[in-house]
């Protein structure tokens, strides 16, 4: 077999003993943040030339590792091979420069009023440093965009582009570094499928250019349609390696969920579907319009949880915000026990006890310089005061209780909130919201970067919630999540309702059918 | 990782956890300097000398009062300098108009609340960043002081009715011993310890200025509590600038100019983060007690005052330094 590295020396030689030398090889890599640890030990290699999948849950370590892969943080221990060379200084420059390591990550960092042509050329123009030729810019683009068979104007300002089409401009920014090795996380989760496939096209281009690609998603069709090798992260460790031919998409999804299924008791098996046809919704959505998302209507019965499912841009964390009066809505009305909400608002909803625990757990929940104690009771500072003043003791005992109640594990209620992992934050934050004794409980994301034990804690708690009559709505990006906890599940594709399904006889490929549109269109 | 569901809620008085406060750090710099002064010069420790330092902090300290409300909310105010000028004009106006002595001071102070109260609208009405609504009405203010003054200063002549036991509140002492305006600063700013520290008002201020979004998604009244606090923020401004006209009964339309800055100062040095939520009433105090007693050992040692503008500054610049290379060594711990 061929060495492929131009590097290759006689030690390299003998690495390769058993094939070609990889692209990435990692080695016992670690990561922790104070006590939790999101990567441990993981060891795997990323052979050259090809396209790897890496598989993982949310919160499985996958981003953790992709941030030292870019050199946005340094591992806590292990090493990070590329092609033979060792890294030893975690910087993105680095990275990027010595080692051809480059990121297209979910949130793309484009300068927005700039340019294509300035975006993929910047910080490599051609030319002189300060004063870069313009005319040299438009063609180096020009040659890379057709040599990409990407049909895009250099001169068009990169915020008139769409979402998709900005992801491959990032692309090319990427290749004009001669990156080597491109990893792509998450690349289709806010694409169309004909969007997905011009990606695809432009990755096999890219591949059979000898480009070497790490690709994340959670998508197994595509994974299985593109993949040469698949490695799968559970917990922070690496569990599965295999070639494409030599597993199936069931057996991954296994590796990927692994015990955690299991761990879980669904609703369905715990209360097979109560009939709660009689009772008046706690909650009554009707026609329901406001940004990205119109003509919404369902209803939500005491004791009962609602999913809501759909891709990140179906408008469902824009419907939640439009119900809870976190921003304005344009049409349609919401009910709460049969009594309509008008001019909703979180102050007015806080009033008609409609609780809200955000998605976004640091930029809408956590009050990020106060203390645990603070946080948890800030909904209980009105009714614990005195002419103004807050009194202290009967908060502190109040905000305690709470704490206890939920069980979050915190040395002390004086502890800074940023203080505690994320799941004992978000523990706090659902406490924050019992202290309004809501009717109705709306949540998104309800375990986004929560670890697994806490998760099962959080699920424990919404069910005993349920059981005393209370009406929730939780949208999920995490489908098992959903299939997990919730009694039916509204399915929201580009800002409408396409289907309620029961969760009892719904599955991750039924929802995600609906979810893409690919049944609407059929129907 | 062990469970510890430790929450009982805290003692009243616990000492580690006053000497991880971050005014800690402020309060020893403040000791530091003392024992500094002391060495450098005999006169330093007279209570003579430290009672007029008292006294000369005394304006700033009230104003840094309203300050920190402003500056915890993540928000700035930059006009507090001409609203100084501004209440001293018309209380001054006012007294020589021959009003007595009370409404005139509350004409002042009214115009002081006023005027804050118009920066806060702008702020949250108009989502125009307080940095630059400020900036704005630093200039407006101190123009429409400049307006209705005609440019001319105002004297208080001691002759007229009522005027004596004006200026008494800016020259008296108490007992002959403790300057009125010292006490005015204490009272003002025990009140600011209780309303900060204890208050519905005070926890509102840090939520709003740690995560405004936050914040408001739990249903706290933000435009509330950011208008509240430039509300102080003018009201404090124009009790001070009616103590400045009692203590040298002459004001004119360029008083008080600069004075934001020397206000801001001392809230930065006592601990505020400029970008909110965090920071006590505490640490303001003691960060203007820190720049008094450094300007008065400049002084008393005598070192030209324009060397004291100088070293104020770097001062600034390294509280901040010390504090963020305090919070960077804690994170990576």
């Amino acid at each position: 077999m061929t060495t492929l590295s131009p590097l290759g020396g006689p030690e390299d030689l003998r690495a390769q003993a058993g094939g070609t030398q990889p692209a990435i090889r990692i080695r016992g890599l670690s990561r922790s943040f104070g006590p939790v640890r999101a990567l441990e030990d993981v060891s795997f290699d990323v052979p050259a030339g090809e396209l790897t999948a890496l598989l993982g849950e949310n919160g499985a370590g996958k981003s953790t590792l992709l941030k030292i892969l870019a050199g946005l943080q340094p591992p806590s221990g292990g090493s990070v091979t590329l092609f033979g060379r060792e890294v030893d200084a975690y910087d993105p420059h680095t990275m990027l420069t010595e080692h051809s390591i480059a990121i297209v990550p979910q949130e793309l960092s484009l300068l927005p009023d700039r340019t294509v042509a300035e975006n993929i050329l910047a910080g490599v123009e051609p030319g002189n440093r300060l004063f870069p030729s313009k005319r040299t810019m438009i063609r180096r683009t020009l040659e890379l965009l057709s040599e990409l068979e990407l049909q895009l104007d250099p001169n068009t300002v990169v915020r008139t582009l769409d979402m998709a089409t900005q992801q491959l401009v990032v692309v090319a920014r990427s290749i004009a570094r001669g990156c080597r090795v491109l990893i792509l996380d998450e690349p289709t989760a806010m694409l169309t499928p004909a969007e997905a496939d011009r990606l695809f096209a432009l990755m096999a281009k890219l591949k059979a250019g000898g480009t070497t690609l790490l690709y994340v998603s959670h998508r197994m069709p595509e994974v299985f349609a593109l993949a040469d090798q698949i490695e799968v992260l559970r917990d922070g460790r690496h569990v599965a390696s295999w070639r494409r031919s030599e597993t199936t998409p069931e057996q991954a999804v296994a590796a990927m969920v692994g015990r955690e299924l299991g761990q879980f008791t669904s609703r369905a098996e715990l209360h097979p579907a109560a009939d709660r046809s009689g009772s008046t919704p706690a909650l009554a959505v009707a026609e329901l319009s406001g940004r990205r998302h119109s003509g919404i209507s369902f209803e939500v019965r005491p004791g009962e949880i609602l999913g809501v499912a759909g891709l990140p841009d179906s408008g469902r964390v824009e419907l939640l915000h439009n119900i809870f009066g976190a921003e304005k809505g344009t049409g349609g009305t919401v009910a709460l026990s049969g009594r309509v909400y008008e001019n909703r608002s979180p102050i007015a909803s806080v009033a008609a006890k409609l609780a809200f625990v955000p998605g976004e757990r640091r930029a809408q929940g956590l009050l990020t310089t106060m203390s645990v104690g603070d946080n948890i009771g800030v909904l209980t500072v009105r009714a614990l005061s005195r002419l103004g003043l807050v009194r202290r003791g009967a908060f502190d005992r109040s905000t305690s209780e709470r704490a206890r109640a939920l069980r979050v594990k915190t040395a002390t209620i004086d502890q800074p909130i940023t203080n505690l992992s994320g799941g004992n934050q978000q523990k706090a934050m659902l406490a924050r919201w019992l202290a309004i004794e809501p009717t109705v409980l709306v949540l998104d994301e309800p375990t986004r970067g929560v670890d697994v034990g806490a998760k099962a804690e959080i699920y424990e708690q919404l069910f005993a919630l349920s059981e005393g009559g209370v009406a929730m709505l939780c949208s999920s990006s995490d489908l098992p999540e959903l299939l997990t906890i919730t009694d039916r599940i509204a399915v929201l594709s580009e800002g409408r309702l396409v289907g309620i399904v029961d969760t009892a006889s719904a599955t991750e490929e039924s929802i995600m059918t609906l979810a893409t549109g690919a049944v609407a269109s059929a129907a | 990782m062990t469970a510890t569901s430790v929450l009982a809620p805290k003692a009243s008085f616990d000492v580690r956890k006053l000497l991880h406060a971050r005014e800690a750090g402020v309060f020893a710099a403040l000791v530091l300097l003392f024992i500094l002064g002391t060495v450098l010069s005999p006169n330093f420790a007279q209570s003579g000398n430290l009672l007029s330092v008292g006294q000369q902090i005394s304006q700033i300290g009230i104003m840094a009062i309203g300050a920190t409300f402003v500056i915890i909310n993540g928000e700035i105010d930059l006009s507090v300098g001409s609203i100084y000028a501004l209440a001293a004009i018309s209380t001054g106006m006012a007294i020589a108009a021959g009003l007595a002595w009370p409404v005139a001071i509350l004409i002042g102070l009214g115009v002081g609340a006023v005027a804050g109260l118009l920066n806060g609208l702008a702020v949250v009405l108009l989502g125009v960043p307080s940095f630059i609504v400020t900036l704005g009405s630093l200039s407006v203010f101190r123009g429409i002081t400049l307006l209705i003054s005609d440019g001319a200063p105002i004297s208080l002549s001691a002759k007229q009715p009522g005027v004596a036991e004006f200026t008494l509140l800016g020259q008296g002492r108490l007992f002959g011993v403790v300057p009125m305006q010292l006490i005015i600063f204490a009272v003002i700013a025990a009140l600011g310890v209780v309303l900060l520290s204890r208050s519905r008002l005070g926890f509102n201020t840090y939520a709003v200025g740690g995560n405004q979004e936050a914040a408001r998604l739990v249903g706290i009244n933000v435009k509330t509590v950011k208008l509240t606090a430039f509300v102080l923020s003018g009201l404090t401004a124009a009790i001070a600038g009616v103590l400045g006209l009692s203590f040298l009964s002459y004001v004119q339309g360029v008083t008080g100019t600069g004075l934001e800055l020397t206000v801001i100062s001392a809230v930065i040095i006592g601990g505020a983060a400029l970008f909110g939520g965090s920071g006590t009433m505490w640490g303001t105090i003691i960060g203007v007690a820190f720049i008094g007693l450094l300007q008065n050992i400049l002084n008393i040692n005598g070192i030209s005052s324009f060397w004291q503008t100088v070293v104020t500054g770097l001062v600034i610049v390294a509280a901040v330094a010390a504090d963020t290379w305090q919070r960077k060594r804690k994170t990576r711990a």
